[in-house]
């Protein structure tokens, strides 16, 4: 961090800030040992009586958070993705049954594991970058 | 395909454009129509009225898959990490838990409509993404610098 030059916080001619690729690398490495303990058991044996699509989903995210070592910008479009379906989820799902005060244990899991994404997501995101290449350009 | 990309040096985004052809380019963009319109028909009424009670993983998460299948008529190249996510994902469920689910002769009551929606999705994908791209781009192209 001492050496941090002011070319490692600021983008200058390049996309993204150095800070900016190492956060959002930093997201993939979380995710990509994190994805394992949410999935891999229901993967390896899958209960014929459970649907399945999230461990799938899990799984699928955790296969594209290896492209998003090496690249983070070119697989953008997934981090948008969790972005959009946390916060959805949260303005259609957690926070009305929230405000209902139909409060259960599922729930309150539920608002930490997705609600708070969306915060920290919209603070991982360049949002300057998408931006550029998916919305001007 | 050198020869025609260094006589002239077009834009980026055009560059990346004449990568693919004009014909892969509707395709892509077939695609996410496809996920627009029958993916929006079914996902986007349980999204506007459900029940209080209702968990909203399953339908948040394919709610954002329609959202952003809008940014894919645009952009069908650089959306291509979603349709690779559809990909994976659809893989993984058809290959394991769609199996599992059909071998235990004891299949849930969504097994017919996941294994159709899924099913079509494995088979439609390998045939509309453009591999050499994805090829060139994801895994040959250097990646993002580390210092």
């Amino acid at each position: 961090m001492a050496s941090a030059s002011p070319s490692f916080w600021r983008r200058g001619d390049q996309e993204v800030s150095l800070a900016r690729l190492y956060v959002l690398r930093a997201f993939c490495i979380l995710f990509f040992l994190a994805g394992p303990f949410i999935a891999l058991p229901d993967v390896i044996h899958p209960d014929p009586a459970v649907r399945g699509l999230m461990s799938s989903i899990v799984a699928g995210f955790w296969v594209m958070s290896i492209l998003g070592l090496r690249d983070p910008l070119r697989i953008m479009p997934i981090f948008l993705f969790e972005f959009v379906w946390k916060t959805i989820w949260l303005i259609a799902f957690g926070l009305p049954r929230w405000w209902s005060g139909m409060n259960s244990p599922h729930l309150s899991q539920d608002l930490l594991d997705i609600g708070t994404f969306p915060f920290l997501l919209a603070l991982v995101i360049p949002w300057g970058y998408v931006w550029r290449h998916y919305i001007r350009r | 395909m050198a020869s025609t990309a260094a006589s002239v040096s077009p834009p980026p985004e055009r560059a990346a454009e004449g990568e693919v052809s004009l014909v892969r380019l509707y395709v892509l963009r077939a695609t996410y129509l496809l996920l627009v319109v029958g993916l929006g028909a079914v996902i986007v009424p349980p999204l506007v009225s459900h029940e209080l009670v209702a968990r909203g993983v399953i339908p948040s998460l394919l709610g954002a898959v329609w959202l952003l299948a809008f940014l894919g008529l645009r952009y069908p190249l650089q959306m291509l990490p979603l349709l690779l996510f559809e990909l994976v994902w659809k893989t993984i469920w058809l290959f394991d838990f769609g199996l599992a689910q059909y071998l235990s002769g004891q299949r849930p009551p969504t097994f017919a409509e996941d294994s159709f929606n899924i099913a079509l999705g494995v088979i439609l994908m390998p045939l509309v993404i453009p591999w050499p791209y994805v090829w060139r781009h994801y895994v040959r192209r250097a990646g993002a610098r580390w210092r």
